[in-house]
């Protein structure tokens, strides 16, 4: 291909696309839309492993003793627990010290603060692991002190909750980010399609001038390239502005939502790229079909 | 220049377009090739463009048998066939001017070249006034004598022409055919399909006459009819 054809190329692409701004623009929004419900894909399950993961990181196992339990096992239980090699420390919370933290916890909330009394919460022991790999043998010991499943909290167990959740919203995300990708391939030659389709009468007229079939289809796939590019970097935009929304608002509640879970940057030019690639081979084997006068 | 050898054409519905066609176009020849619609003219045309293959028989354009080019190089023999339609084919989002450079673009030629050819070749078809007209801004005639300057811009040494003067008044259509003449004075060859009767009364050039797909009378400066 002769270098001063890509001004032509340039030149017929910008053109083009500027006649055919209707179709442009249907293209472009198919695109933005399909990359757009890409992104979310992403974003929602970028996110859900990484609460796995802070969930992971957590080193903190919770065992609340029974109701009925006396002084005497309490100690007992205490001194043993402190024994465990994993431990790095160990906090005894009385029932009275549970109740303080609830009445600071909903401090701003003085309904729920005062509705319980002292002898609704538990008393527990809390331990901080030396490392979270461990909580799982760790509560087995505890187990073994007479501590029911019930009342231990312990990351593996919210871990083992969340996989059991996760695992299936991701798997649920990962088809239906499939299907849409296809929908999305589909939708987009099919725009694009339609876009040659008014424009065959000039196909046909650069075939019979001499036209290579590079040179015909050159514009063509250039403009696709464009039109994916916008649509993409819109959707990009879009995605990435939710994203920090999304993060923000979380942590200023309760979810353990990390805007680490995410490289905001290389999921930007990874749905650009996926835009860009849609839009080029959508034109590439639209414009196969009309070529062959 | 064309060569048609034992040519057939049977389209996929069994329609016979063409049936064992032999003709012979030198170089610098100007032919008319007449027949009722449904004859052959235009498969004809299209054989010779290479956008269809004949079922049997073999054809040569300027010296290469058709057969033998691979469709990657079809463009490059289109290249040596100027084309005129009867609809015209230009493009109606482009300027007279745009259009013919066009046809040079299209084949990479130097837009240096395309500056100084259009505005020649468009005077040359009588429509130096009309370079920034949009075809629908044109009349038929100008807009045949545009596709007539697409086709001759890059000077190919074929130019064929299908029912040229078909949707234009008599008139009109004297000055197309006067401009294919000159065409043909420069030493291009011409190939005329038409059913226009004056005009091949008139012009007294050889006439290929076809009839149901078969060549029934090849007269040198002929007319339309079987004159007696």
């Amino acid at each position: 291909m002769r270098s001063n054809n890509w001004g032509f190329f340039l030149r017929e692409a910008v053109k083009n696309l500027r006649l055919n701004l209707l179709m442009s623009v249907t293209a472009i929004t198919t695109t933005a839309v399909c990359v757009m419900i890409l992104g979310a894909a992403l974003l929602v399950s970028a996110h859900l492993q990484g609460i796995i993961r802070n969930v992971g990181q957590d080193v903190t196992i919770t065992a609340f003793f029974p109701e009925n339990a006396s002084q005497e096992t309490i100690d007992d239980t205490l001194s043993s627990v402190q024994g465990y090699p994993e431990v790095s420390e160990s906090t005894y919370v009385s029932r009275e010290e549970a109740l303080d933290r609830w009445k600071e916890t909903f401090s701003d909330q003085p309904d729920i603060a005062s509705s319980v009394g002292s002898d609704v919460l538990p008393a527990s022991i809390e331990l901080q692991l030396n490392d979270p790999r461990d909580s799982g043998a760790v509560a087995e010991k505890l187990r073994s002190e007479g501590f029911e499943e019930g009342d231990l909290n312990y990351p593996q167990q919210t871990i083992d909750n969340l996989n059991w959740f996760t695992g299936y919203m991701v798997w649920a995300l990962r088809v239906a980010t499939i299907l849409f990708l296809i929908a999305s391939i589909l939708l987009i030659s099919n725009a694009i399609r339609l876009s040659i389709f008014a424009r065959r009468k000039e196909i046909e007229v650069m075939k019979l001038v001499g036209a290579s079939d590079t040179f015909v289809r050159t514009p063509f796939v250039l403009e696709g390239l464009v039109q994916g590019l916008i649509g993409a970097t819109l959707a990009a935009v879009v995605v990435v502005w939710a994203n920090s929304a999304f993060v923000n608002w979380a942590q200023s509640y309760l979810f353990s939502v990390s805007s680490e879970s995410i490289n905001a940057f290389g999921l930007m030019l990874t749905l650009i790229a996926v835009g860009v690639l849609i839009g080029v081979a959508g034109s590439y084997f639209s414009v196969r079909r009309f070529l062959k006068v | 220049m064309i060569y048609f050898n034992n040519v057939t054409k049977v389209y996929d519905n069994d329609a016979v377009a063409l049936e064992d066609v032999n003709l012979g176009i030198e170089a610098g020849e100007f032919v008319f090739l007449v027949g009722a619609s449904g004859s052959g003219k235009s498969t004809m045309m299209r054989l010779i463009l290479k956008e269809l293959e004949p079922s049997r028989g073999n054809i040569s354009v300027n010296g290469v048998k058709l057969g033998a080019i691979p469709r990657r190089y079809v463009p490059k023999h289109r290249r040596n066939l100027g084309c005129v339609f009867q609809d015209y084919k230009l493009l109606p989002n482009k300027t007279a001017a745009e259009n013919v450079a066009y046809a040079m673009e299209v084949t990479g030629q130097k837009r240096r070249a395309v500056r100084t050819k259009v505005p020649q070749i468009l005077d040359l078809v009588g429509l130096k006034d009309k370079l920034n007209a949009f075809p629908g801004q044109l009349s038929g005639g100008e807009q045949q004598r545009v596709s007539i300057a697409r086709a001759f811009v890059s000077q190919p040494p074929i130019l064929i022409a299908d029912e040229p003067t078909g949707n234009l008044d008599p008139e009109t259509s004297v000055g197309i055919m006067q401009l294919l003449h000159r065409i043909n004075h420069i030493g291009t060859t011409v190939l005329v399909a038409t059913h226009d009767r004056e005009m091949v009364d008139v012009m007294r050039k050889r006439v290929v006459a076809l009839e149901a797909g078969r060549v029934v009378r090849d007269k040198v400066r002929g007319g339309y009819a079987n004159e007696v």
